[in-house]
């Protein structure tokens, strides 16, 4: 049988590929592809229904095989198994020895458009983008229907052909950004990209950072914000994310459904995301810098009260602080991994039990029960949980410095951040800028 | 540029360099410090008598307790203290610094410049002369009735206990009246009370940190006003009528001809009538409130220049006026002698409180 030569080794193996015979007007075809990316009996009907519409005898051969798909020129065993695997199939015309290659109907592989699973919204579009990246570039284009709208598609990987696609707004995205950013992927088209730190590493940012540089996001609203503010999107196959590049400060207080709350109230909001950061990052080492370093600053009422709740802790400030602080963040950790339906019985443990049991046991303070209360849930006030995680990794230098310094160290630590925050750039655009599309003149 | 070693080395280098410099070990948990909130300092044959009264943070109720001890200088005392106690003595937390009446009367300008200078007393201390032996007071401060630790500082909170006849006097000022050549202070005197704890007995008037005479609590007040320190909430009685002052408001002219010093004052009050006897008319209780308070405070002022003794600041309207060799002479030169022109304006607001007639 001729096909046999065609057909990698590795292939023959394989129980989920399949060639099978059929007869398409008065040729005799083997289909070959792979079962479980395939709807067989569908393809197969569609592939009659075409053969029936433009027959050989009324066109001739070539023309009529072209009819179904894209010949293979050259066919060889690495196309073949490329092709195969991409979710195609290969009609092979074994009377011309002829290979095309065909989109059929694919198997349904991707969930339905759902809620939102990281990101709640209260007022605004609910469904959330998914794992195809088809649908996902369909969805962002029904949020931001213009026709500015441009996509750009690459198949990047050495091997695998793997899609990223990049959107943008011709009217809105500065030319230079554009640029930067497709010349970087251009340049590395062959890289293997499978997450995020690998995609970072193709755009060329440094990979020992804490703040990403992605502004990741679930909704095609965000998505469609960011394109209208002049900002790229990036889209990787199998991830049902849209990267908003570059990712700027502001994204950490700013969602677009505030937009859909009255103008005070939305800026009431904002201002509070903006105190839950502050609160996370300053509270447990403002704690340690007073208790330990800088009573002085207390209230002589106050003072008097944590020295009486603190009379038989054993351990200095900032081991308690730090004991109590790593304990809630393997809680934060621990329900991420948990099943949904034992989450709650965790924080109860975590919360409750522990807390009450941990101050009976004299190892920590009261106070220091609500200081870390408090510090918990302000880390989730700001926008998108990768921005929550690099928060709570501030917390830890202004804690250090607090310990070592008291307030003095305290707001060296803010300056630290701040002049870290500063000096990170996307393709040359400061973290700390206020982004504004292209041509706009405000501000 | 020197390159030294991978980041996570430098990173890891400059955590220890930050933890070494430091010097963390050395902090003490609140837990392990003593904070004394009030210091009672005497001064007996060149010998200083201090009393420190610290809360103790137990886990029920607020106690204190009060250790005494005496020696050379006052940094001794507190080293000597601190010896004998379990946990380190830290100043920071002073709140009133309570002086004998017959140190004051000597002069405490060597405690006052050394707790300035030594920085281990905040500024802001109240500084308070006691009218009774301190050993009395601290006795009657400790009784079991008395274990609130914190009962003096609230005392001389403006968010608390203090109201317009008590002199608020901070550690600065004091300071401030050692070394200025126009500015003198008035300190407020206590004693110990069988009911409220402590009673205001007026006002010591301090000259160059020396207490030279003492005023009541109504001339407190007078100074108050014309120091511009809030005499809200404060009732003046009167034959007729009991009057509460909302807000003041004071504009100073000054003039100097030759050596002659000339200061015209405005005092413009806003009162609100409380509780009247008899039937005063408003227009009434408005002329006898202008004449009560000018002649109250022509009585006090007398009495500053008789004492030489510039507590409401009025040389601070002639600092431009006058050249600074002469101004070291202010006290004794010009003030005694500066013609001062008082003016009185009384508003009555709020007349809807009392049904009065109005002339």
């Amino acid at each position: 049988m001729l096909l046999d030569r065609y057909i990698p080794p590795p292939l023959k193996e394989d129980s989920d590929f399949f060639i099978r015979k059929t007869r398409l007007s008065q040729l005799s075809v083997n289909i070959i592809g792979y079962t479980s990316l395939i709807d067989l009996p569908r393809t197969l009907e569609l592939l009659h229904k075409q053969a029936e519409s433009g027959t050989v005898a009324d066109l001739n051969a070539e023309a009529f095989m072209e009819s179904f798909g894209k010949p293979v020129k050259a066919p060889d065993e690495s196309t073949i198994m490329t092709t195969v695997t991409r979710g195609d199939i290969l009609l092979y015309f074994s009377e011309h020895d002829a290979f095309i290659s065909v989109t059929p109907v694919p198997k349904v592989l991707t969930r339905s458009i759902e809620a939102p699973t990281t990101e709640n919204v209260l007022r605004g579009a609910i469904s959330s983008l998914v794992e195809d990246i088809e649908t996902n570039i369909g969805m962002i284009k029904k949020h931001a229907a213009t026709q500015q709208l441009r996509v750009k598609s690459y198949s990047i990987g050495d091997r695998e052909g793997k899609r990223l696609s990049l959107l943008y707004r011709e009217d809105k995205l500065d030319l230079a950004l554009l640029r930067a950013i497709t010349g970087k992927i251009e340049s590395r088209l062959d890289w293997d990209v499978k997450n995020l730190q690998q995609l970072s590493d193709m755009l060329g940012f440094s990979r020992w950072s804490f703040v990403t540089r992605f502004n990741s996001t679930e909704l095609p609203q965000e998505a469609e914000r960011g394109l209208s503010q002049g900002k790229a999107i990036l889209l990787l196959d199998r991830m049902p994310f849209a990267l908003v590049v570059p990712s700027l400060l502001w994204d950490l207080f700013a969602v677009d459904n505030d937009h859909n709350f009255p103008v005070l109230l939305m800026y009431l909001v904002r201002l509070l995301r903006i105190v839950g950061v502050l609160t996370n990052m300053i509270v447990p080492g403002l704690y340690v810098a007073l208790v330990s370093v800088n009573p002085d600053v207390l209230r002589i009422e106050l003072a008097l009260s944590i020295a009486r709740s603190r009379v038989d802790v054993p351990y200095p400030a900032i081991v308690e602080t730090l004991l109590l602080l790593i304990i809630l963040e393997l809680i934060l950790e621990a329900s991420i991994r948990l099943p949904k339906s034992i989450g709650p019985t965790l924080t109860m443990v975590g919360g409750i039990i522990l807390g009450q049991a941990v101050v009976s046991a004299k190892l920590v303070s009261n106070l220091l029960i609500i200081i870390l209360a408090a510090t918990t849930i302000s880390s989730s006030t700001v926008v998108g949980f990768q921005n929550s995680i690099s928060i709570r990794v501030f917390k830890y230098l202004i804690l250090l410095l607090s310990a070592f310094y008291g307030v003095l160290g305290l707001l060296s630590g803010l300056v630290i951040i701040c002049a870290y925050l500063a000096s990170i750039t996307s393709f040359g655009i400061p973290y700390l800028h206020f982004y504004k599309p292209k041509g706009d003149s405000r501000g | 540029m020197l390159r030294f070693g991978k980041p996570a080395i430098r990173a890891a280098a400059m955590l220890i360099l930050a933890a070494l410099l430091s010097g963390c070990w050395d902090t003490k948990d609140i837990n392990h410090r003593v904070l004394p909130v009030v210091m009672g300092l005497s001064k007996v044959d060149g010998n200083y008598n201090m009393f420190l009264q610290i809360p103790e943070p137990t886990s029920d109720d607020s106690k204190m307790r009060i250790v005494s001890d005496s020696g050379e200088t006052v940094s001794d005392i507190v080293d000597k203290i601190s010896m004998n106690l379990e946990s380190q003595i830290d100043l920071l937390h002073l709140k009133v610094l309570l002086i004998d009446r017959k140190y004051a009367e000597e002069g405490i300008n060597d405690s006052i410049t050394s707790f300035i200078r030594a920085q281990d007393i905040s500024p802001k201390t109240m500084v308070v002369i006691c009218d009774e032996p301190l050993d009395r007071f601290f006795d009657a401060m400790s009784k079991p009735d008395n274990q609130e630790s914190t009962t003096l500082v609230h005392f001389f909170e403006k968010n608390a206990g203090w109201n317009p006849q008590v002199a608020q006097t901070r550690i600065w000022q004091m300071f401030r009246s050692i070394h200025s050549y126009t500015n003198d202070t008035m300190v407020p005197i206590i004693r110990s009370d069988d009911s409220t704890v402590i009673q205001s007995r007026g006002s010591a008037i301090i000259r160059n940190g020396r207490m030279v005479d003492r005023i009541t609590p109504d001339d407190t007040l007078m100074i108050n006003i014309f120091n511009g320190h809030s005499a809200q909430g404060k009732i003046e009685v009167m034959d007729h009528a009991n009057v509460e002052i909302v807000s003041n408001a004071i504009s100073h002219k000054s003039r100097v001809a030759g050596n002659q010093t000339f200061l015209e004052c405005h005092v413009r009050l806003k009162v609100t009538i409380l509780e009247t006897k008899g039937e005063p008319s408003v227009a009434q209780v408005k002329w006898e409130l202008e004449d009560l308070l000018r002649k109250r405070s022509e009585a006090l002022l007398a009495k500053l220049q008789k004492r030489k003794a510039d507590i409401v600041a009025f040389g601070q309207h002639f600092r431009t006026k006058i050249p600074r060799d002469q101004l070291a002479k202010w006290r004794t030169d010009y003030f005694p002698y500066t013609d001062i022109n008082l003016q009185f304006q009384v508003i009555v607001q709020n007349e809807g409180n009392l049904k009065m007639r109005k002339h």
